[in-house]
């Protein structure tokens, strides 16, 4: 793992334990991105292995988005070279949903792109939202959902129809108490099913939850050193 | 199955377009106003409110492209092609444009007796067809809906106000249209190649929208949409 300035942190209870071996199922590596004359990313590499849970933290235009959505593949890069093994689950931090389409409703749009019929996809979808407590019924528009509903959507569909990666932009925004543990509980068991997970958070404590924790730094402008 | 990757996308499109009731009911009453107010002292009644009809469906399309963008990265992250999805959204708001065109049609042949009423028709036909493509073009280059309908108030406005002989009318995407709907009523303007001039454009415009679509997909698609 090469960062800017990376402060790497394993959780205690892996610590002690030495390196493990894990299939690869992210490896970005050499990651550079200007958005016009600003640096965003100078160098980035990142990798995750199966049953992997990584976090990024860092402030606020240190570019841990930006690496997240040049990872799922939405941006092109300036420099560097992207490889993943597998589906890739995002779930933007802005839920990506039709204001007046219900969570039914984009579970049947997702279906036909995932291979699954409608029946499938309602039902795993149901299941999905099930397990995080999904407050109201299915066929509501995603409009008159609450901040935390409408993530649930977004993370649902992130996880419909498997993914051997999933990439997790701040995803428990909006989330209540419950929510947010029983997120948590659902992270370890996804690792545990072996699924690469990478969280971007702005919650140190959520450093607790997961293999390495990865800070990122707003790098300098080309030409200057890092500090 | 693959039908479906087309279907799915545009009943949710439709369903999306019917829900926006209010919006749909000005954009529709637009054109009618247009129509109604030059009907009684205006013999040019006939293309002014066919003209105006792009403002109900390319508007339509502006705001269903732009609705559409923030989630089409995902859609086809998780499998869809683009241009899928953008003959979706053309399947759905064509039906939903030839139908106002039907409406707007039976309005102006019984509100003005032209002529020719099959050119009417076919007039307010190619405004239908050619808003679509014209509309999703728009919502793919413009940032914001506030930049999408000014192109659109200037280009339909622009064509409002020129007659087609002039050369700048000719380079505006209705200008077909408006040949077919002024030789309704005057028996003498050339369709020549009104037709031809408004479908060409139309698929300028759809290669348009389908190329900034193409450029805006994710590098990566799901392995088993491939």
């Amino acid at each position: 793992m090469t960062l800017p300035l990376p402060v790497e942190r394993r959780r205690s209870p892996l610590a002690a334990v030495p390196d493990r071996p894990r299939a690869r199922q992210l490896e970005a590596s050499g990651i550079s991105k200007s958005y016009g004359q600003r640096l965003v990313l100078d160098d980035v590499s990142l990798s995750v292995g199966a049953g992997e849970a990584v976090a990024i933290i860092g402030e606020n235009g240190a570019g841990k988005s930006t690496l997240l959505r040049i990872c799922a593949g939405l941006i092109r890069p300036d420099q560097g070279h992207v490889s993943v093994s597998g589906r890739v689950g995002f779930c933007p931090q802005e839920p990506g949903l039709f204001d007046l389409l219900s969570a039914d409703e984009h579970l049947s749009l997702f279906a036909p792109a995932l291979g699954l019929s409608r029946e499938q996809a309602l039902r795993d979808g149901h299941r999905l939202l099930g397990e995080f407590s999904f407050p109201i019924d299915e066929g509501t528009q995603c409009r008159r959902l609450s901040g935390g509903a409408r993530q649930k959507v977004n993370l649902a569909l992130a996880l419909l129809g498997g993914a051997c990666v999933l990439l997790l932009d701040e995803p428990y925004q909006g989330f209540d108490h419950g929510a947010y543990v029983s997120f948590w509980e659902h992270v370890a068991r996804w690792t545990g099913e072996g699924l690469g997970v990478v969280i971007v958070t702005h919650l140190l404590e959520d450093a607790a939850h997961v293999d390495r924790v990865v800070e990122m730094a707003i790098p300098r402008q080309q030409g200057a050193k890092r500090a | 199955m693959r039908l479906r990757r087309i279907l799915v996308p545009a009943q949710m499109t439709g369903r999306e377009l019917v829900r926006r009731r209010f919006a749909l009911g000005l954009l529709t009453a637009l054109p009618l106003a247009f129509y109604g107010a030059s009907a009684t002292h205006n013999n040019s009644a006939v293309s002014t409110g066919g003209i105006a009809m792009a403002f109900s469906i390319a508007g339509a399309s502006i705001f269903v492209a732009l609705t559409a963008r923030p989630v089409d990265q995902r859609l086809v992250l998780v499998g869809y092609r683009p241009y899928e999805l953008l003959l979706a959204r053309l399947l759905l708001l064509e039906l939903f444009g030839i139908a106002i065109a039907g409406v707007f049609s039976i309005v102006m042949v019984f509100g003005t007796a032209p002529q020719h009423p099959w050119l009417l028709a076919a007039g307010v036909g190619l405004v239908a067809l050619a808003s679509v493509p014209f509309g999703l073009a728009v919502g793919a280059l413009a940032p914001r809906e506030l930049e999408g309908v000014l192109v659109l108030i200037g280009v339909v406005g622009v064509q409002l106000t020129l007659q087609p002989t002039q050369i700048i009318a000719k380079i505006l995407p209705f200008w077909g249209s408006q040949q077919l709907l002024q030789r309704s009523v005057d028996n003498v303007s050339s369709t020549g190649i009104a037709f031809p001039a408004g479908l060409a454009y139309a698929a300028a415009m759809f290669v348009a929208a389908a190329f900034v679509m193409h450029r805006r997909a994710p590098l990566v698609r799901a392995a088993q949409a491939a």
